[in-house]
């Protein structure tokens, strides 16, 4: 499975085509069996027939989840891939710097003063508090004028921990009616994507990707060090900046469509390493293809395991996800 | 071809270098930093490789000052080594290499065979061309410094600055390595500075010899000259002999 060749690898562009196309395959595979395939019966037949109802499931409820889906895996495994590059660590996910735990504290907050009923207000506060977190974790971390990794980390991890504390009291004072609702979005669901959801979420995401694009040759020569950038040139600071505040804003708004999703953006970024082992302008796009093919997976079992009721899809992340892990590692030499 | 004039810096209030003024010509030499721990050889090796910026002082490159010289055009003048380098995950010899020359790509250009062709070279030269498909976990301390070393050379570059290029080496390998760098210096012209806390293998292996003491240049002379019981004595205060040109504790 891993790239045992010991040759030298030359002209990388040339060597990425063969990936993207079988990768690009598996996800029209993966997505063309998912709109196909639910609590109601669609059959591309009925729909081709004209039948009104199997349209509108197709047109207005499967396929607008299946695209949000991928875009969510997508979003979440590129902005995981882009945390562990920046902070140079493996064990870096997109939900590090309080991301996550300033959205769901948002959320929790808002369900708590009974205002999740208010159609469309809960993504709304889970997005402007996921910014605000990341932001209260930079000013935090920021000294000297330089940001520390290990500061970052640490800042991170208090600042969850206290969005945590400030969420379990939010829940104990929730309305009980409400309760389900704001727990099934605490366990990521991508029941209820809007196409709306699809066109921002794209939106997002191809922005992400062309910044991530534009400073991938120096975004890879992190791998290095910091010191070791700098003196080639890199201004690491600008770097990070922007690496971070693209990140956390498009995972921002990931979590505030779904819920959240874990695994995908910790889990994604380390398996497109272990199958390629190259560096990070190699994998950047094979991660929004594997992203966004495991979250359609991964939701298509949450879906039909025990139809017409649905299980939190962020647990088939883990459990889809983690074979396959534990078989490349172990394949490795 | 490299100018620093007053010089300083700081750390937290803390003065790491304190007026440094220091001239180094182009031309194929080797010269040593030296000097007790904590006596600023690390920071001044930054400050040119422009990973630290001075507090005061200025720092001119090819009568240029650093501030005012494009990062990625000073990136291909300078090759820079720290004394703890690896790849966050894991990476073959020949990536690691042909990254070194990432100065010379645009934007959105990728290395081309060429730039693999120089990397191959840069492994040759540094007696390493059979780790070129290795991954960095496999190999032993020795291999990754020539690896590391081999990337800063795939640059091209006509300043080397290396931090402490002998630790963590046994003695063969630190013979082998400074052979290495004697070569390399004679062959392209380059210049090397490099830092060592100890003073015999910074005497052993330059052709100039910069003793550091809190900051400052404490002395700035041919190996030969600072190799003396009383020099040793005055820079870092203990009794010693020289038995051919190394310096031993006094019994």
């Amino acid at each position: 499975m891993t790239d045992s060749s010991i040759q030298p690898s030359t002209h990388l562009p040339g060597r990425l085509w063969r990936p993207i196309f079988v990768m690009t395959a598996v996800l029209l595979v993966v997505v063309v069996i998912s709109i196909f395939i639910g609590a109601a019966d669609v059959s591309w037949r009925s729909v081709v027939a004209g039948d009104e109802t199997a349209r509108a499931v197709l047109l207005r409820i499967r396929l607008p989840r299946v695209i949000v889906a991928a875009l969510i895996g997508a979003t979440l495994a590129v902005s995981g891939l882009a945390f562990q590059t920046l902070l140079r660590n493996p064990l870096a996910d997109p939900f590090i710097l309080g991301v996550s735990g300033g959205a769901a504290c948002g959320a929790a907050i808002s369900t708590a003063l009974g205002l999740a009923r208010v159609p469309g207000l809960v993504p709304i506060v889970a997005f402007a508090s996921a910014c605000s977190a990341t932001a209260a974790v930079f000013l935090l971390a920021r000294r000297h004028g330089r940001t520390d990794t290990t500061r970052l980390l640490l800042s991170g991890l208090v600042l969850n921990a206290f969005f945590s504390a400030i969420i379990l009291i939010a829940f104990s004072l929730a309305p009980q009616s409400d309760l389900a609702a704001a727990l099934r979005w605490m366990m990521g669901t991508l029941a209820g994507a809007t196409w709306g959801d699809a066109v921002l979420l794209a939106v997002l995401l191809t922005m992400a990707v062309i910044v991530l694009v534009v400073t991938g040759n120096d975004l890879r020569m992190l791998a290095f060090g910091e010191d070791d950038a700098r003196a080639r040139g890199v201004d690491v600071e600008r770097l990070k900046l922007i690496g971070f505040a693209i990140a956390s804003v498009v995972t921002g708004a990931a979590v505030s469509v779904s819920g959240i999703i874990g695994f995908v953006g910790l889990l994604v970024p380390h398996l497109v390493r272990l199958i390629w082992r190259r560096d990070f302008r190699f994998l950047l796009p094979l991660c929004v293809l594997c992203g966004a093919a495991l979250l359609v997976l991964s939701d298509l079992v949450s879906r039909i395991a025990i139809a017409p009721a649905e299980l939190p899809v962020g647990a088939f992340t883990a459990l889809l996800g983690v074979p396959f892990f534990i078989s490349l590692l172990r394949s490795e030499r | 071809m490299l100018r620093i004039q007053n010089a300083s810096f700081a750390y937290d209030g803390a003065d790491a270098i304190r007026n440094v003024t220091l001239e180094v010509g182009g031309g194929g030499f080797l010269m040593a930093l030296a000097g007790p721990n904590g006596s600023g050889k690390s920071t001044l090796l930054k400050m040119i490789a422009r990973v630290l910026r001075p507090r005061s002082g200025e720092i001119f490159f090819d009568g240029q000052k650093l501030t005012d010289w494009p990062a990625k055009d000073y990136a291909r003048k300078i090759g820079y080594l720290p004394q703890e380098i690896d790849a966050t995950f894991p990476m073959r010899a020949i990536d690691v290499v042909v990254s070194g020359r990432a100065a010379y790509l645009g934007r959105f250009s990728w290395e081309t065979s060429s730039d693999y062709a120089k990397a191959e070279e840069a492994l040759a030269t540094c007696d390493a061309s059979h780790l070129a498909g290795r991954f960095l976990d496999e190999m032993s301390g020795g291999e990754r410094k020539r690896v590391f070393l081999a990337r800063v050379l795939a640059g091209a570059p006509r300043l080397i600055l290396l931090d402490e290029p002998f630790a963590a080496l046994d003695i063969a390998h630190v013979q082998q390595f400074a052979f290495l760098l004697r070569g390399i210096v004679d062959r392209t012209g380059s210049t090397v500075i490099f830092a060592a806390h100890d003073l015999n293998w910074a005497a052993a292996y330059s052709d100039r010899m910069i003793v550091m003491r809190r900051g400052e240049i404490a002395v700035d002379a041919v190996p030969a000259a600072v190799m003396r019981a009383e020099v040793v004595r005055d820079l870092f205060g203990f009794e010693a002999r020289v038995v051919d040109g190394w310096v031993v504790p006094r019994a």
